[in-house]
This record gives C-alpha cells, sequence and structure tokens, in this order.
C-alpha cells in the first residue's frame, strides 16, 4: 500500500476517535496536528469541537511531538474554573510513550489525558531533503507510492521513503503508543520491551575518544544556541534550565564552542533513560543540526546498563529515578 | 556615474580591490549559507535565495566583547575595544537585510540619545555591496515593510546578476569613488540596463504576500487584550529561533566572564529573545510576560507597533526567515493576516 493511502486510512481513524471522545465527552480538547503553511510542514493545533476534528491531519512531516505542550499546560489546555481540562493528544508511538514518561516523572495526571494511538509510518527527514535540494526553493512536496517528490521552479526531485525518514524512525521499534493504564485509546500496542543492536551505533563507538570529540565538535559547532532542541523536547520541562541558571551561574552563555557542546552534552545527560526518540530536536534545529547521534547514544546507555527503555511502562521506575544495590558500579574504585 | 558589468570570472579581481577590508561574503558551510570573512574569493557563494542567519552578525555578532578589565590591587584598569577602526565590506547583501541595517541603527542610536559606539562605528566603518533578489521566496513580503527585491537605496554598490555578469551600480558616495577607481570594469550596454529593468519587474510580481503595516500598526493599538494571543501562542514552543534569524531583532544580554585566579574579566553581550522567560523576568522574580501568550505578543508588538512609533518604520522587513525556519511553523504571514481581520 502506498504512503498517500496509508496516510489517509490513519487520519479518518484518528478523526473518528476524537470525533468519539469530545462528542462522548470524555475529553475537553483533542490535540493535534493540522495543515502547515510550507511545503514539509505541519502545526499543532487545539481543537475543542467535534465538527472542527476534519481539521486534524496525519502526514509525514507531524513531527512536533505533541507532549511537549502538556508540560507546562499551554493555556488552551487549562480552564480558569475547571483548571486542568481532559485532553486527548493524537498519539504516534514516540508521543505516547512521552506521555506515559511523564507521568512516571510526576509531571501529568493520566486520567486527565487520553492518547489517541496511531500507528506512526516515519517522519520525513527534511533538513536532510532541505540541504540535498540546496540553494533552490521548495514548493511543493508530495508523496506517491513509496516516493516523496519535491517540485519547485524547474526542478524536480524524487527521494524514496525508507532512505530519507528520520534515523530515529528507521530504528523505531514503537510504533504506535504502548497502551497503559488504559489511557490507550485508537491504535495502541501491549509491548513491555524492545530488542536493539545498535548497529548504526557502530562506526561512532569505534572512534578514539579524540576522533570523537572532534566528530562531535563538527557536528555541533553551527549552533547558535537558540534552544529550540530544548523547547521542541518532551522533556525538558524544567522551569530554568541549567544553561539559563545565573545564581550561580553553573556554564557559559555564549556560543563559543566550549559553551554549545557543555550545553548539548549535558543535555543529553540529563535525557539519559528520559530519551523517548521522537527526533523533535533533529527536525526543529534551524541550522539542520542532526541530533541523531547523541539520540542514539543516551538510549543505547539506559538500554544497556539498566536493560530500560523510557516510556513503555508507568510501573517501572527509571534509571535516573532509582536505586538498586545490585547496579552495576564498576567505576568504583575497591578500597584496599 | 554609468553602470559598469563586472563578470563572474573577475570576482577574484573584484575582491582583490577591497585589500584593506575585512571582506565578508555569502560562504556554505555544511549547507548553510553564512556571511563570514573569507580569505579566498572561490568560497563565495554566488548563486544562493538568502543566507540562514542575517548578515546583522557581522556588525551584531552573537557573542561581542564590549570591554576587558583587569584588577590593580583595588583599582580597575578598563581596556575599550581598539579594533573598532576595522573596515568591512559585505558583499552579496540582499535589500531586505541591507534594508535592516538602518533599523537596527536606530536602536542602536535611538534617535541620538543613547548611542551605542561599538555598533555604529563598525557601521560606519561598513561598504555594503547588495545584490538584487531575482527569485523572492514564497515567503517573502519586503514590499509591504518599505522595501522591494531591488531596492538599492540602503547599499554602497548595488549589483543585479545578469546570468554571466552582474551589472554594479554605485549608489553612495563611498561607493562611487570605489568604483571610479576599478577602471577596469566596462561600461554597461543598454541592452544590460534593460535586462536588470526587467528582472526588478518579475521580481516584484513573484512576491505574492501582501500586508497592511499601517493598518496592522493601527488595529494593534486597541487589541493588547485581544484573544487572538491565545491563538497565535497556541503552537508556539517558545525558542528563539524567530529572534536569531531576524534581520532586525537587536535584544542582547549583557554577561560578565570573570576568571577569579587572574583577576581579569570580560563583559560580553550575546544575542537574547523576548520569547525566553528569563528575558523580562524581574530581579524580585515577577514577570510581567509569564507565558508564551504575552511573550508571542510582545514580538508581534514590538515590531509592527513599538518600534513603527518610535522611528517611523515598522520594524520588520519582510526577509521571511522567522517564517521559513520556525519550529513549530507558526506562520507570521498568517498572524499578520489574521490581525488585519480584527474590527476595530
Amino acid at each position: 500500500m502506498g504512503l498517500e493511502e496509508d496516510n489517509k486510512k490513519i487520519e479518518e481513524s484518528m478523526r473518528e476517535t476524537a470525533r468519539k471522545l469530545l462528542e462522548d465527552k470524555e475529553v475537553d480538547a483533542v490535540i493535534g496536528y493540522t495543515e502547515g503553511t510550507l511545503p514539509m510542514s505541519s502545526m499543532a493545533m487545539v481543537i475543542t469541537r467535534a465538527e472542527d476534528v476534519d481539521k486534524l491531519i496525519w502526514n509525514n512531516y507531524c513531527y512536533i511531538n505533541l507532549a511537549t505542550y502538556l508540560v507546562p499546560r499551554i493555556a488552551q489546555l487549562v480552564d480558569p474554573e475547571k483548571g486542568d481540562l481532559k485532553v486527548g493528544v493524537i498519539s504516534k508511538g514516540c508521543v505516547g510513550r512521552a506521555i506515559i514518561h511523564l507521568k512516571v516523572e510526576g509531571q501529568l495526571n493520566l486520567d486527565n489525558v487520553k492518547i489517541i494511538g496511531i500507528p506512526c509510518n516515519g517522519i520525513i527527514d527534511r533538513k536532510r531533503i532541505e540541504k540535498e535540494i540546496g540553494q533552490k526553493e521548495i514548493l511543493e512536496v508530495s508523496t506517491s507510492g513509496n516516493e516523496i517528490i519535491v517540485k519547485g521552479r524547474d526542478f524536480e526531485e524524487k527521494f524514496a521513503f525508507d532512505e530519507y525518514i528520520l534515523n530515529v524512525c528507521k530504528q523505531c521499534k514503537v510504533k504506535s503508543p504502548p497502551n497503559v493504564d488504559d489511557a490507550c485509546v485508537g491504535e495502541c500496542q501491549e509491548i513491555e520491551s524492545v530488542s536493539d543492536d545498535y548497529s548504526d551505533l557502530a562506526e561512532f563507538e569505534a572512534l578514539s575518544a579524540e576522533e570523537k570529540w572532534n566528530h562531535i565538535t563538527e557536528l555541533l559547532e553551527q549552533c547558535t544556541k537558540c534552544h529550540a532542541c530544548r523547547e521542541a523536547c518532551p522533556m525538558c520541562y524544567c522551569n530554568l534550565c541549567f544553561v539559563d541558571q545565573n545564581k550561580p551561574i553553573w556554564f557559559g552563555k555564549t556560543t563559543d564552542l566550549s559553551d554549545i557542546i557543555v550545553f548539548h552534552l549535558i543535555r543529553s545527560i540529563h535525557l539519559v533513560g528520559r530519551c523517548v526518540a521522537c527526533g523533535a530536536c533533529t527536525s526543529v534545529c534551524p541550522m539542520g543540526i542532526d541530533l541523531n547521534l547523541l539520540i542514539r547514544k543516551v538510549e543505547r546507555i539506559a538500554k544497556d546498563r539498566f536493560d530500560f527503555t523510557s516510556g513503555l511502562s508507568s510501573k517501572v521506575m527509571p534509571p535516573m529515578m532509582d536505586f538498586s544495590m545490585n547496579d552495576s558500579q564498576e567505576f568504583m574504585l575497591e578500597e584496599d | 556615474m554609468s553602470e559598469k558589468i563586472l563578470n563572474k570570472d573577475q570576482i577574484g579581481k573584484f575582491y582583490n580591490e577591497f585589500s584593506d577590508y575585512n571582506f565578508y561574503a555569502p560562504v556554505n558551510e555544511k549547507g548553510n549559507i553564512l556571511f563570514k570573512k573569507i580569505s579566498n574569493p572561490d568560497e563565495i557563494v554566488l548563486d544562493f535565495l538568502n543566507s540562514k542567519i542575517p548578515p546583522k552578525s557581522v556588525l551584531f555578532p552573537n557573542k561581542e566583547i564590549l570591554f576587558e578589565y583587569e584588577y590593580e590591587g583595588k583599582d580597575v584598569i578598563i581596556k575599550e575595544r581598539d579594533d573598532l577602526d576595522e573596515k568591512y565590506v559585505l558583499f552579496g547583501v540582499r535589500p531586505c537585510d541591507a534594508y535592516s541595517f538602518q533599523l537596527m541603527a536606530n536602536f542602536f542610536s535611538f534617535h541620538g540619545n543613547c548611542e551605542d559606539e561599538i555598533y555604529l562605528k563598525k557601521k560606519e566603518n561598513t561598504l555594503i555591496i547588495g545584490m538584487g533578489c531575482n527569485t523572492p521566496k514564497q515567503t517573502c513580503f519586503c514590499t509591504s515593510v518599505g522595501g522591494n527585491p531591488f531596492k538599492k537605496e540602503d547599499s554602497d554598490i548595488f549589483l543585479v546578476d545578469l546570468g554571466e555578469k552582474y551589472l554594479v551600480e554605485a549608489i553612495s558616495d563611498k561607493g562611487k569613488e570605489l568604483i571610479q577607481k576599478m577602471s577596469w570594469l566596462a561600461d554597461a550596454t543598454n541592452a544590460d540596463k534593460q535586462k536588470a529593468k526587467e528582472l526588478a519587474k518579475k521580481a516584484e510580481e513573484m512576491i505574492t504576500t501582501q500586508i497592511d503595516a499601517e493598518k496592522i500598526n493601527n488595529i494593534l493599538d486597541e487589541n493588547f487584550k485581544h484573544p487572538i494571543w491565545k491563538e497565535v501562542a497556541e503552537s508556539c514552543v517558545g525558542c528563539g529561533t524567530c529572534a536569531f534569524l531576524c534581520p532586525t531583532c537587536t535584544c542582547f544580554d549583557v554577561i560578565e566572564e570573570h576568571d577569579h585566579y587572574t583577576n581579569k574579566g570580560k563583559r560580553i553581550r550575546i544575542w537574547d529573545t523576548c520569547q525566553a522567560p528569563l528575558y523580562s523576568m524581574e530581579t524580585s522574580g515577577h514577570n510581567p510576560r509569564p507565558t508564551k501568550i504575552e511573550r508571542c505578543r510582545n514580538r508581534i508588538m514590538h515590531k509592527f507597533s513599538y518600534y513603527p512609533k518610535n522611528y517611523d518604520l515598522t520594524g520588520c522587513v519582510g526577509c521571511g526567515r522567522c517564517v521559513s525556519y520556525c519550529p513549530a511553523n507558526n506562520d507570521l504571514r498568517s498572524i499578520l493576516k489574521e490581525i488585519e481581520q480584527i474590527e476595530s
């Protein structure tokens, strides 16, 4: 089946579920995606009336992780009198995982959230396509069969869908949300653990320490510190990010290479066992920095050391929130 | 002074005429077009739509040292910048960005009441070589905010891309003096000038977004508390992309890098954005713009209401960067269209 039919099917069943939830007053609002104003874009949207469900869309540019609007709640999801509204969230696998993990971290009440599950078929790496098209304006993008067709003034190029989806999507094992605590309606799955050989990381891991450093430097050097990656990240919900703190100032705030690297590496460390591999950080970066490497690496650390994958269960405590006497601690020096 | 012709294979020769300048030009770094100081004319990218980061980054870099200091006993020795007499040339600046320097200079001088010496001196020592925009993007709307894809007035020298060659026009006295010295430049023919005119006409027709900045300014006056702001902020993720890629955003934060071991330090300014909660946080802990709603409103208000009131010009040049690169596709064009619809 081609992508178009796939998307149509996902869209129709998602609208149906949303309509039913709104009509039955099971939720007060639904947050989903709507048509963007540019090629290869989409926009987040909150609807509160069943007749608006047709504004919701699904395509392979729905790259924002909608859970990011839940913590802290955007104004549209809070009623001045009633407090937190009950919200249905159109959820591809990683959005569902984010919601579940936010629940585990005590950031939201699953009684107030309905995960409207959809079987995600992959998000296109728009930054990569933009880069390959180069200094020509993309005016129209469509999909046909398994191809992405990009058109502009005097050009038309085709890209293979399987090749041009985000790297995290290529590795994704959780396409539709896990069904946890009956918070999920629509397309969900029972999934307790995933297996992954992380073969895509082999090349990076084989590098020497110095080569790794150079690789990361090269990767991050264009960062402008606009913090789009942080703001789009559903797990970066701190009221005051470590990098913004000024009493005392922990880290430099400039765009010196050292300050840039410190920001990204510490942010990655903060995401160990928390990152849900949605790839939103990569999709939103205005400079086209591919943060996939850092995402995959932190995911692997949590998996290898603690056999933990974020957002699959509301019961299992994540490694950074838990402690066990059996925890591997080979870094501790033995006392003689 | 009549127009000249610069063949594209003569760019190296043209570059050599500016040996006493810091030469900044669009280069391609990892797929991003950026204005960088070059030392080899082959690095210049001639075929580009517009740079990702505007050339404001040359005169107002993301990080800039204001002064350095050092303690000697109880005395503080201030070391002021000694590089402000350096000369800059910006090659290949699009008319929207060339115009933006004027808007920025307004902010950095505030009618002569509060002059930022660093920015203004640098600007004075900068020569802008503008380049007409043959193919404006769908996201461009310069013609609605005091610009035009072929507006030359803000450049010292203006180039029009005629394919294999550029039509060169000296605009300012500085520009005229320089072009006069380049006796090797051929004179433009009438056909060249005619072609440039046609390109200008075609480019202007390609700009389809029209906004009524004056009407918007009036509407904004009355609608500080309109529900539209909640709508505008709905999908915003709250990052600083729009501000950092904006050629007219001038806000900065001042930080201190002090080395306690040597007792030396630097006072630095870095780009800041009104979209960050910390930007408007007061010492008391009170934040007058506590949510994205107030912060998104401020950005629009600043460009289309406050700036026009202070300087009689719209504070946006219509380059469309915030439209193209907003992570959440929060499209300024649609926001302005919606504001236009508010009944007054």
